[in-house]
């Protein structure tokens, strides 16, 4: 598409070049966003309804500014309105049930210049005449259609186009699924394997990157010193560079590292590990803003403490929230704490306001180092890693050893059923009573009870899941993949 | 120890004992930095020492500033407060009783400037009012209890500072157990005084600081951020009690007063007694911190006009902080003495006159090294050319001589920018900016005569009329007389001739005045024809008319002003050894103050060459280069899709852009069948994408993601 301008364009220009593209792409295709985006239409038009009425009960002085308003929209939809039929049929279908009165006035047929002078009169006068609310709604109507259609056409108002093509749920895409590839989905192992062998691109270059960002190591050192803290950003993992920061130059003091790319990290366990791993402290705290106060009242009264703290990840799933950012940014500002962290995320600065950014004291420092995030992403559940692979099995056949064998059984039964209907793309689930009914008959239950005794366990460790069906029917299901299943039950069999 | 854990997402380190003695100082820091290590402590030493000096001179500055509001507010305390101690006039005190004085303190919008302000204020108010204050931030209130539990535990710490020490078992009773309402608090209140008036006559000191029955002044530092309920809710409860102890509330206000009003109903604001008082604004401010710190030669170190420029940038669009514009100086200030090693030269005009002789070789050769030194020695003759690049002693010499110069030139070219303030500060329009910062850019930037501003700006000053150019001429006096430098007696002699100059047309034009006035009277009673003549013949005069006498003193004085500016006003870069005293590596601090990460991360994915200097990434033709790293050609190719990407799709054009890097020996056969290889890079740059923010998983379409931005990045 418009690789070539993307590409030859320096890094600022580039920004919209595409986008418009990808805009036009999808504004190609108005005809169905507008079947789709009725009801939105519907709530705009309403909307900007409300938006009169208030403005009737405002003073009359608001009338100048609604008139500039019409008028620009009459503007800048010159000549666009009218995409096609379509849109009057539908229009006039939507006004029949709007309007209350004066309905000949807006036949479709009616020029645009004509509606658009219309219009404006016909606001100025409602805005005139406030005391027909009633009226108020059914007129004030053709601006806000008209505004919707004709900005459909213009491209010159972005903001309006990523609405639109957000709020339509077509999406143009091809119906190709990874299962259909005829390939396994690779777990995390052999990913890990895989990626060991294929080697590193660059791996000259990125290393004289990271050759330079480490002549900086004394200057950060200090700044870090002098009151600032410093934050790491670009592309690549930093990973390896603030563990050879730390190795090279924190061995002599007392220093923290958090791997912010830890999924269960949470600033109390932050706080734990300088309370009770630092300052050597043994008791609880109520909340995290009281062990806050209790480590700056430390702090500032014992000025030999010194704390390095390294994060990695600051931005991370975690640790991002407002009041982590805020403990967080409490805890730099202390003069004894020096912290160095790094961000990733691109919308990452948006955590910090002005207050938390002025605690944090930042001084930024670009260490685009291209380095492979293999730590940052390793606990990340990734949309094309087989997942829960190994780590189901495994337990599966740790809470099966502990049940019963009839148990044991029942769960059997349950994955063949599933396994028999893999096929079967809208396989609801094995309904309650034929289950009992197969339990029977394989001697495993003799009554209901115990077979939902023994179901309610199941359901307790999450080897089941029951849902309700249209009919009010209740389903069983096993929430794990039909392959974990399969080796699952070939593992059964080797143990029996 | 590894910090790589699959249970553990914090790691503390801790050196044994011993080697924690060996810890480096900053000065070290300093110094490892540093590839010539010869004078690096004193040029640490200077640096601390300078950056001492400008945080002094800061604070005090705003301590300055601020003296007026603080002064205005205590006398508001004393006023409000002198209603609660005059309980004699009973009725009408209790008529007025449910209404709380309060004190609104209009701050601006610069957030983080409140916080010392705030701080400075309580220590105001400590040294000279109360003991009691509490300061409540909303984020530590979310309900009225947190709210009166913060006040309580304030209040009962601040009175420890006070109360002697054999009461403190009394004081230690943690706050969090007195259960925490309002009576609690008068009853502390009342035995806190009771206690301090028993104990004045053995200890005069607290009262004499303190008023008696002190008030407890209860201080709201973000105003906007409470939640209304809580704020009504204490409002409410503390005027039910107001009689019975003197509370007073402040307010502070980032936007602006009106917001008491949308926060609270007016059944609520009713019980309150509001006065307003307004702080500095934070522009004026910035001014006078610009004018005191940079436009003096107090501190040695001069700020280029491109860093500068970047430091009013950031304080104008992004934060309006005064701190942050102090810390910026700051930073200057380090990176200067950090990245130039003649910044040893950058102190007070003797202390450098006497550092120049200690000098070494190496440093002399640094100083051969700038590139205004070398224009230097070039307009020189050969010979001292050779003795200049030869002779270290000479070249001390010279370094000397050159640096008293840069002395007199800065000493000059503050008042005279001044001066020219003075006359460009009231001309229409502004041709040269209204703030002083604005003029003294411009003359940095290049010679300033050259521009068209100044040439608007001398056009519009030539039409000045007598009284401003009198006044303006007055002020430059002042200027100039209150200022040091050395060469102003002439100039000073020459504007006040010029004053006395307009003195005497003054008297001149009241003996024309009669004149003129009988010619007017005859123009009133011509007819059409004969005042068409007469205005075309006084047209045709004016025209061919001589200048009258004040227009061409007023010519004169523009000149003057003008040769004043074209000898003092030159731009720092065109002085010699200017490198020593002005820091001027204004992207250094655009970088680390202003950074653009999203830009960053854009160029990195975008275009690799411009950080990994291969020649494989250099050729760029009109397709995804295959040549670049995995993730910018994941990068790229989801560029190109819409809202929704389809993982299978992607996946295949990924594989084609790489396999069509590695050769055609990629065999045919498999081309349905992706790599395992490059199946993993895949995943891998998907995964990296989706950990920057480019997409998510979604639950749309089986196998899509969603894409995240909108508009690059």
């Amino acid at each position: 598409m418009s690789l070539a301008e993307c590409r030859s364009a320096g890094a600022l220009e580039v920004k919209f070049v595409p986008d418009e593209d990808v805009l036009r792409h999808i504004a190609d295709d108005a005809g169905v966003k507008v079947q789709k985006g009725k009801s939105q239409l519907i709530v705009n038009t309403k909307r900007f309804v409300k938006k009169l009425e208030a403005i009737s009960d405002d003073e009359a002085q608001e009338i100048l500014e609604e008139k500039n308003y019409v008028a620009v929209l009459g503007l800048c939809g010159e000549g666009t309105w009218g995409t096609g039929t379509y849109h009057r049929c539908y229009f006039g279908r939507f006004f029949l049930s709007q309007r209350l009165e004066s309905e000949s006035e807006y036949s479709a047929s009616c020029s645009e210049e004509e509606e658009v002078e219309e219009a404006q009169k016909e606001v100025s006068t409602v805005l005139s005449h406030q005391k027909t609310p009633a009226k108020t709604k059914a007129v004030s109507t053709p601006p806000s259609r008209k505004t919707l259609t004709k900005k459909k056409d213009n491209m010159n108002n972005l903001v309006e186009e990523y609405f639109e093509a957000h709020s339509s749920s077509k999406v143009l895409t091809s119906d190709r699924t990874l299962q259909k590839l005829r390939r396994k989905r690779l777990n995390q192992q052999t990913l890990h394997d895989l990626l060991q062998k294929s080697p590193l691109a660059y791996a000259a270059e990125i290393k004289e990157l990271n050759q330079q960002y480490e002549s900086l190591f004394s200057k950060w050192m200090l700044q870090l010193h002098l009151g600032f803290n410093i934050v790491l950003y670009g592309l690549g993992s930093k990973h390896d560079l603030l563990e050879k920061f730390r190795t090279s130059m924190l061995q002599d003091s007392v220093h923290l590292v958090v791997n912010g790319y830890f999924p269960s990290i949470t600033v109390k366990s932050v706080l734990n590990s300088i309370t009770e791993e630092v300052l050597d402290h043994i008791g609880t705290f109520r909340s995290p803003l009281d062990q806050l106060e209790f480590i700056m009242k430390r702090f500032k009264e014992d000025s030999s403490l010194e704390l390095y703290v390294l994060i990695h990840n600051l931005d991370s799933q975690m640790l991002r929230g407002e009041r982590s950012q805020q403990i967080l940014a409490q805890l730099s500002s202390l003069p004894s704490i020096y912290l160095i962290a790094s961000i990733d995320h691109i919308n990452a600065p948006l955590m910090w306001d002005q207050a938390k950014q002025s605690l944090y004291n930042w001084l930024w420092y670009e260490t685009t180092t291209f380095s492979p995030y293999v730590e940052e992403t390793s606990y990340e559940n990734s949309l094309l890693v087989q997942q829960s692979g190994s780590l189901a099995l495994s337990s599966l056949t740790h809470v099966l050893h502990s049940l019963t064998p009839n148990a044991r059984g029942i769960f059997r039964l349950l994955a063949q059923y599933q396994l028999e209907n893999k096929d079967n793309a809208s396989y609801p689930g094995l309904s309650f009573q034929d289950f009992y009914q197969q339990c029977r008959e394989a001697f495993l239950v003799n009554s209901d009870l115990t077979l939902r005794a023994q179901l309610t366990e199941f359901r307790d460790h999450k080897l089941i899941r029951t849902k309700r069906g249209a009919d009010g029917v209740e389903y069983l299901l096993i929430p794990v993949d039909d392959s974990t299943l399969t080796d699952f039950l070939e593992k059964e069999d080797e143990d029996v | 120890m590894s910090t790589r854990s699959l249970s553990k997402g914090c790691f503390v380190f801790k050196p044994s004992p011993k080697r924690r003695k060996v810890s480096r100082t900053t000065a070290d820091y300093f110094r490892e930095g540093n590839s010539d290590l010869e004078d690096s402590e004193l040029r640490f030493a200077t640096c601390q020492s300078l950056q001492k000096q400008v945080k002094s001179e800061t604070e005090q500055i705003e301590e300055e500033l601020n003296e007026q509001l603080f002064d205005n507010l205590v006398s508001f305390l004393r006023r409000s407060h002198s209603a609660f101690q005059e309980k004699t006039t009973e009725w009408t005190w209790r008529t007025k009783s449910r209404e709380i004085p309060t004190a609104a303190l209009v701050l601006g919008v610069n957030v983080t400037d409140h916080d010392f302000t705030f701080r400075s204020l309580s220590e105001v108010l400590q040294n000279n009012v109360t003991p009691y204050i509490a300061l409540l931030e909303a984020k530590d209130c979310p309900g009225i209890k947190n709210l009166m539990q913060k006040l309580l535990g304030q209040l009962m710490n601040c009175c420890i500072d006070v109360g002697s020490s054999e009461e403190e078992d009394y004081e230690q009773v943690s706050h969090t157990r007195v259960r925490c309402s309002m009576t609690s608090l008068i009853n502390w209140y009342e035995s806190a005084t009771k206690r301090t008036d028993s104990e004045t006559p053995g200890k005069k000191r607290t009262s004499s600081r303190h008023w008696q029955s002190p008030p407890v002044v209860v201080i709201f530092k973000d105003m906007e951020s409470f939640t209304t309920k809580v704020l009504q809710d204490f409002v409410v409860i503390s005027s039910q009690h107001i009689g019975e102890f003197p509370l007073v509330l402040i307010f502070g206000i980032a936007t602006s007063p009106m917001i008491i009003h949308s926060l609270l109903p007016h059944s609520v604001s009713s019980l309150l007694c509001i006065e307003l008082f307004q702080s500095l604004s934070c522009k004026d401010h910035l001014s006078t911190i610009i004018d005191k710190v940079l436009l003096t030669t107090q501190f040695p170190l001069k700020l280029s006009e491109k860093v500068l420029q970047v430091l009013i940038n950031i304080f104008l669009y992004h934060d309006f902080s005064v701190q942050n514009f102090i810390k910026g100086f700051q930073l200057c200030i380090v990176e200067h003495f950090h990245s130039n090693p003649l910044s040893i030269l950058c102190c007070q005009l003797e202390e450098a006159k006497r550092r120049v002789n200690s000098l070494s070789h190496n440093q002399c050769e640094n100083v051969r090294r700038l590139p205004s030194f070398r224009r230097y020695v070039e307009s020189q003759v050969s010979e001292k050319q050779i003795a200049l690049l030869t002779a270290d002693s000479s070249l001390k010499e010279a370094v000397r001589k050159l640096l008293e110069d840069l002395n007199v030139y800065h000493e000059n070219y503050f008042p005279i920018l001044r001066c020219l303030h003075v006359f460009t500060s009231s001309l229409p329009k502004y041709p040269l900016g209204k703030q002083i910062r604005e003029l003294h850019c411009a003359c940095l930037e290049n010679r300033v005569w050259e521009t068209e501003e100044y040439e608007s700006s001398l056009q519009l000053a030539r039409m000045l009329n007598k009284s401003d150019l009198v006044t303006m001429l007055q002020k430059c006096v002042e200027i100039l007389v209150s200022s040091p430098g050395r060469e102003f007696d002439e100039i000073v002699e020459r504007l006040k001739e010029f004053l006395t100059q307009f003195q005497k047309l003054e008297e001149t034009y009241q003996e024309r005045d009669e004149s003129v006035s009988p010619q007017k009277e005859l123009q009133k009673k011509t007819n059409l024809y004969n005042l068409q003549k007469t205005l075309l013949e006084l047209k045709e005069s004016r025209r061919s008319k001589k200048l009258t006498k004040f227009e061409m003193l007023r010519f004169e004085v523009v000149d003057y002003i003008d040769s004043l500016v074209r000898r003092y006003l030159v731009p720092a870069d065109h002085k010699t050894l200017h490198e020593i005293v002005y820091f001027n590596t204004a992207s250094v601090l655009r970088e680390h103050l202003n950074a653009a990460p999203r830009i960053a991360l854009h160029t990195a994915l975008n275009n690799p060459y411009s950080y990994l200097k291969s020649e494989a990434l250099k050729s760029d033709g009109g397709s995804i280069s295959n040549k670049a790293p995995d993730i910018c050609i994941a990068y790229k190719l989801h560029l190109e899709c819409g809202r929704l990407i389809n993982l299978v799709d992607w996946l295949e054009a990924f594989s084609t852009v790489v396999t069509a890097a590695e050769g055609p020996t990629a065999d045919v056969a498999s081309s349905d069948q992706v790599d395992d290889v490059i199946h993993a890079r895949f995943i891998r740059a998907v995964s990296e994408l989706e950990l920057l923010g480019f997409i998510k998983p979604s639950k749309q379409k089986t196998d899509h993601v969603a894409r995240l931005t909108w508009g690059g990045c």
